[in-house]
C-alpha cells in the first residue's frame, strides 16, 4: 500500500478515509485532525492555561504531547487510583513520559482523599466505573478550579463519544444527550473542558503513540472487564468494519442536528444546580456524588 | 510463525499464515482494532509475513 500523500511505502490504513500514509504523512495528518478539532469548536487559546486529565494510556499522553508540540501551555494531572498491579506501574508511565517531554505534572492520590478505588469498590453496589468516572471528573475539576487553569482537556477519543453517544440514544437519555460534546462549557463552578482528539479514533491515537515512541499502558483496567462502553465499542466496530466512517459521520450529525434539541429540553426541565452542603461542589442534590461515596466508607 | 499477543502477553505459533490480513480474520479481528508490528515497524493489512517473522498482535482497545 502506498501513502496517499507522499507515494511512499504506507505503515497505517484508514479505510475511513480510503486513505494510507507513510509515518511523516501520518503524523502530519493527525496533527491537522487535533487542529480542525481545536477551531471547529473554538477549544482554546494560546493564551490559556490548558490542564490535561493524563489516565496514562495512549489517549491522554498522545493529546499531551500533540498539544505541547503545537505550542500550547500544557501541564498534566494524573489521579493515581491505588489499584494494585495496575496504579503503581501506571503512574510511573505517566511520571517518565512528562519527565521526557518537560510537562508539569501534578499527581493525586485517592488513597490520601480517603477514596482508594478498591475500597470504594468492596462498599459500592454500583458498578465501579460509573463511580470511578465521577471521583476523578470530581477532582479534575475542583484541581484546575483551584489552581487556575483556564480549561481541562481530556484525551476522550471518537470511540469513547460514539459509545457514549450509541448509549445515551438507547436510552433515549436527555440529560446525558445535552451534555455530550466535545465542549463543556465554563459554567456554575464548572471549569470549561474540551476533548480535541474526538475526531480520531483509538486506533488513530494507537498509531500516533507507535510512531512517536510513547510508553504507553496498554493493559487494560483489572477493574472494567465486562464494562458496557466496551461492548457497545464492539458492536460499533462491527457497524464500522461494513460502513467506514460511519461512527465520526455518526457523531458529527448529532453534533449538527441533534445537540440543540436536546439542550433545549434540558434547560426547560432542569434547574439549576447547588453547590454542595458538604463540600460546595456543583450538584443537583443537597449533597454531591463524590461526598456521598465518602459517607458510605465512613460507615 | 511466532505471534505475541497484547496486551496478554501470550505467544502462539501460526504456521501458513500469509498475510497481515489473514492474520487478522485467525485472530477474528478487524484491521483498526490492532496494532500490527514487525521489526518495530507498523504493518498495513496487505503486507505480506513470513515463516520466521515474530509479529506483535496489540489490541487497542482504552484502558477503561
Amino acid at each position: 500500500m502506498k501513502c496517499t500523500r507522499c507515494k511512499q511505502k504506507a505503515v497505517v490504513a484508514l479505510p475511513s478515509h480510503n486513505a494510507g500514509f507513510c509515518p511523516s504523512c501520518y503524523l502530519e495528518y493527525f496533527k491537522r485532525q487535533v487542529e480542525k478539532a481545536i477551531k471547529a469548536q473554538n477549544m482554546f487559546s494560546f493564551e490559556d492555561k490548558i490542564l490535561v486529565a493524563i489516565s496514562g494510556g495512549k489517549d491522554s499522553l498522545a493529546l499531551t504531547l500533540q498539544l505541547k508540540e503545537l505550542g500550547y501551555n500544557v501541564s498534566g494531572l494524573h489521579i493515581d487510583l491505588n489499584i494494585p498491579e495496575s496504579s503503581a506501574e501506571v503512574r510511573k508511565t505517566v511520571e517518565d513520559f512528562c519527565t521526557l517531554q518537560s510537562i508539569p505534572l501534578y499527581v493525586l492520590e485517592m488513597k490520601k482523599e480517603g477514596l482508594s478505588i478498591p475500597e470504594v469498590k468492596k462498599r459500592l453496589s454500583r458498578p465501579i466505573c460509573s463511580a470511578c468516572g465521577q471521583i476523578k471528573r470530581y477532582h479534575f475539576n475542583l484541581f484546575a478550579k483551584e489552581k487556575g487553569f483556564t480549561v481541562l482537556a481530556t484525551g476522550h477519543n471518537l470511540d469513547d463519544e460514539v459509545a457514549r453517544l450509541f448509549a445515551n440514544t438507547l436510552r433515549w437519555d436527555i440529560d446525558y444527550l445535552s451534555d455530550q460534546g466535545p465542549v463543556l462549557k465554563e459554567e456554575q463552578g464548572f471549569v470549561k473542558k474540551v476533548k480535541p482528539l474526538y475526531r480520531l479514533t483509538e486506533f488513530e491515537t494507537a498509531n500516533y503513540a507507535f510512531l512517536k515512541g510513547i510508553n504507553y499502558s496498554y493493559k487494560p483496567c483489572p477493574f472494567s472487564k465486562g464494562a458496557s462502553f466496551t461492548f457497545y465499542k464492539k458492536l460499533i466496530a462491527s457497524l464500522e468494519q461494513e460502513q467506514p466512517g460511519r461512527k465520526l459521520n455518526f457523531y458529527e450529525t448529532f453534533l449538527k442536528q441533534g445537540q440543540k434539541p436536546f439542550k433545549l429540553a434540558a434547560s426547560r426541565k432542569n434547574s439549576p444546580l447547588n453547590a454542595c452542603s458538604r463540600c460546595g461542589y456543583p450538584t443537583s442534590g443537597e449533597i454531591c456524588g463524590v461526598c456521598r461515596i465518602k459517607e458510605l466508607l465512613a460507615c | 510463525m511466532k505471534v505475541i499477543l497484547q496486551p496478554e502477553e501470550k505467544e502462539i505459533i501460526l504456521p501458513k499464515i500469509k498475510s497481515v490480513r489473514a492474520l487478522l480474520n485467525k485472530l477474528n479481528l478487524y484491521p483498526t482494532q490492532a496494532l500490527i508490528i514487525r521489526n518495530g515497524e507498523l504493518l498495513t493489512p496487505d503486507e505480506k509475513i513470513y515463516p520466521k517473522d515474530t509479529i506483535i498482535v496489540r489490541q487497542i482497545t482504552s484502558r477503561g
